[in-house]
């Protein structure tokens, strides 16, 4: 029976989650924090992530530390990505945050392939986002952009 | 002769009191219209800002209330701007052009030039001729019918109310020239005239730093090498700017207009082959004469560059791989030079455990600004210096240093391996990842193997010689002194000595 070492990891709302070592360590920022951190470094406070994220990230650790070869590694992936749009962008914040690159790259690809495809309108409608040119100045984001017309 | 654009020089419109930075870094320039190039000497004020970007420090000064910023990004506006940044790098620039045609906020975001820098440099890996801006560039080259037809190409909105601070801290890290107070310590030791017995004694086997002045008399390069010289000598040879290839002319096209927090620079290790009269132009100063990887010949490593950059090019914090020796003579203008000894690592860096990738994450500009300072209480100061036309710096075997060009300058370096740090760089290229690491060779993984006994053939017993000096060193230093035994014997130790 391998013993393996937990270490609990504390969000920013006082949610507390055990995780195995080697899960925790996923995260280079903690594991940058437990090689410096001396005798109590059992409790790892990450108070730039909520509880809701934190256990999302949590998941998506276990996963890949767990099973980094199983063959639905990327369906998982795909999947863990369906989430709505605040949720994607906390995901994409606490990947950076706790500097998880497979997570970090995942999600921003998520929001980069958000962006393709979409006429302005259509962007604007899916995040939301007032148009605040006035029309001289569309006019001259016409002008500007026309370039890309040119194939 | 060069157009300069010099550090050195204060700028005229910079501000004399600067405030304490606050706790992120950013200067908090006081209330001003963003768009001014106001010359009035109580502003904070570089050169004018294209897009209107401001820091976050002004929004809280403003009584607009308003930040552009977060109503044009919408749902990701919680993103921050460098997650941000990356993610618009992900896109093609068909879709930056849609993008930033959504709002203001991104409108700023999507002509970060950076990312235009990223598209052009991936799109032209045999050159391209600068036209004022990355984004420009990027047009003239993939879409040339357009950009001919068009004439030009240019940014023309300007953005009102936008605060960040990350995005002000990348444009004032392009602006910023060097403040003087980071240029007045240079406490290297200045030898001249020095013979190559004193300085192999003093410096080189001492692993220990020194700048020679007055040895480049015989150099044909301090006198010829000047631009027009350069562009008509070098002709139509391609070298090595970052990851693309452009002729000299390209190269100082670029460079004359080029304002950004990490400028290109030409560094190349084929100079020599490529245009000849480059190669006679310079000889190796007569100290660093010993040079004992040229027994491999053609097989050698990249040993020697030409490096030619603007104002504000250079590196940032690194050690030189190999283990080698290195002397960087300056031809035209002057760099600022920062070295830490090996075993102190710079404040501000962050090296892997095995030595092979380090990360300085700021530019060196920001480096400047955020961590210089910490400098001066360090127990361990850093040498610095400025070195200037005509001069040279011996960087010894593992220094960190960091070095940046204070006006248009040409240099020449040269790594070399010499009696004495032989054994180091055998055992260096002994080590599993000394083959990412050593660069030029097209043989790397057994290098150790050929150089070694290359050695053998041409310096018959050399490395048993040194390997048994560096025995009887070792074991004399290992050797408790009378001194030592009894101090141990006073604390009560108990010590067998054989």
């Amino acid at each position: 029976m391998t013993s393996s070492k937990t270490i609990v990891l504390r969000s920013s709302d006082g949610a507390t989650f055990e995780v195995d070592e080697a899960v925790a360590l996923h995260s280079l920022m903690i594991k940058h924090r437990i090689e410096t951190g001396g005798a109590d470094s059992t409790t790892i406070d990450v108070p730039e992530v909520t509880g809701n994220t934190l256990s999302k990230v949590i998941e998506y650790c276990k996963k890949h530390v767990e099973a980094p070869n199983s063959d639905d590694l990327k369906s998982f992936d795909t999947d863990f990505v369906k989430v709505d749009q605040a949720v994607l962008c906390h995901l994409a914040k606490a990947s950076y945050y706790m500097n998880i690159k497979g997570l970090l790259d995942l999600s921003s690809k998520t929001i980069a392939d958000m962006f393709k495809g979409k006429t302005v309108e259509q962007i604007r409608e899916t995040f939301h986002i007032k148009n605040d040119f006035t029309p001289e100045e569309e006019e001259e984001l016409r002008k500007e952009n026309s370039w890309n017309l040119f194939v | 002769m060069f157009a300069c654009r010099n550090l050195l020089k204060l700028n005229k419109i910079r501000k004399k009191k600067r405030r304490k930075p606050h706790k992120s870094s950013t200067p908090k320039p006081p209330k001003q219209n963003p768009n001014s190039t106001t010359h009035d000497s109580h502003q904070f004020s570089l050169k004018s800002q294209s897009l209107g970007v401001q820091p976050l420090g002004n929004f809280y000064l403003t009584s607009s209330h308003h930040n552009t910023r977060n109503p044009g990004l919408g749902t990701i506006k919680s993103l921050t701007d460098e997650l941000i940044l990356d993610i618009l790098g992900l896109l093609e620039p068909t879709h930056l052009g849609v993008l930033s045609s959504v709002s203001k906020s991104l409108y700023v975001f999507c002509n970060h030039e950076p990312i235009w820098k990223n598209l052009v440099l991936a799109c032209s890996p045999h050159g391209f001729l600068f036209k004022g801006s990355w984004k420009s560039t990027f047009v003239a080259e993939k879409y040339p019918a357009y950009y001919s037809k068009a004439g030009s190409f240019g940014l023309n909105l300007k953005v009102q109310d936008f605060y960040s601070d990350y995005l002000f801290q990348s444009w004032l890290c392009a602006n910023l020239e060097m403040k003087s107070e980071w240029l007045v310590r240079d406490n290297i030791i200045r030898r001249k005239g020095v013979s190559v017995d004193e300085f192999v004694n003093d410096f080189e086997a001492l692993n220990k730093l020194v700048l020679i002045e007055g040895c480049l008399g015989n150099w044909g390069a301090m006198e010829k090498w000047d631009r027009d010289y350069l562009v008509k000598v070098c002709g139509d040879a391609r070298f090595s700017v970052g990851p693309t290839q452009m002729t000299m002319r390209e190269y100082f096209v670029y460079a004359d207009q080029a304002h950004e927090e990490r400028p290109l620079y030409l560094f190349d290790p084929g100079f020599a082959n490529k245009v000849k009269e480059l190669g006679r132009d310079y000889e190796t100063p007569v100290y660093f004469n010993e040079d004992l990887f040229s027994v491999l010949g053609n097989e050698r490593p990249d040993y020697r560059w030409i490096i030619i950059g603007p104002a504000g090019s250079g590196s940032s914090f690194h050690i030189d791989p190999n283990s080698t020796l290195a002397w960087n003579a300056v031809v035209k203008g002057s760099k600022k030079w920062v070295l830490f000894p090996p075993d102190v690592v710079p404040p501000g860096v962050y090296p892997s455990a095995d030595g092979a990738e380090v990360a300085c994450p700021v530019s060196i500009t920001e480096w400047f600004m955020n961590f210089y300072e910490a400098t001066k209480t360090l127990k361990k100061r850093p040498v610095e210096c400025v070195c200037k036309a005509g001069e040279v710096i011996f960087v010894p075997n593992g220094w960190w240093h960091l070095v940046i060009n204070l006006e248009d300058s040409i240099a020449i370096t040269q790594n070399f391996v010499s009696r004495r740090n032989l054994l180091n760089v055998l055992e260096f290229l002994k080590k599993p990842n000394a083959s990412t690491l050593v660069s030029g060779t097209r043989d790397r993984v057994n290098l150790h193997d050929k150089f070694k006994k290359a050695i053998e053939a041409s310096f018959p017993g050399t490395i048993d010689e040194l390997a048994k000096e560096a025995e009887k060193k070792k074991t004399e230093m290992e050797k408790p002194s009378f001194w030592d035994s009894v101090k141990d014997s006073n604390s009560g130790g108990f010590k067998f000595s054989f």
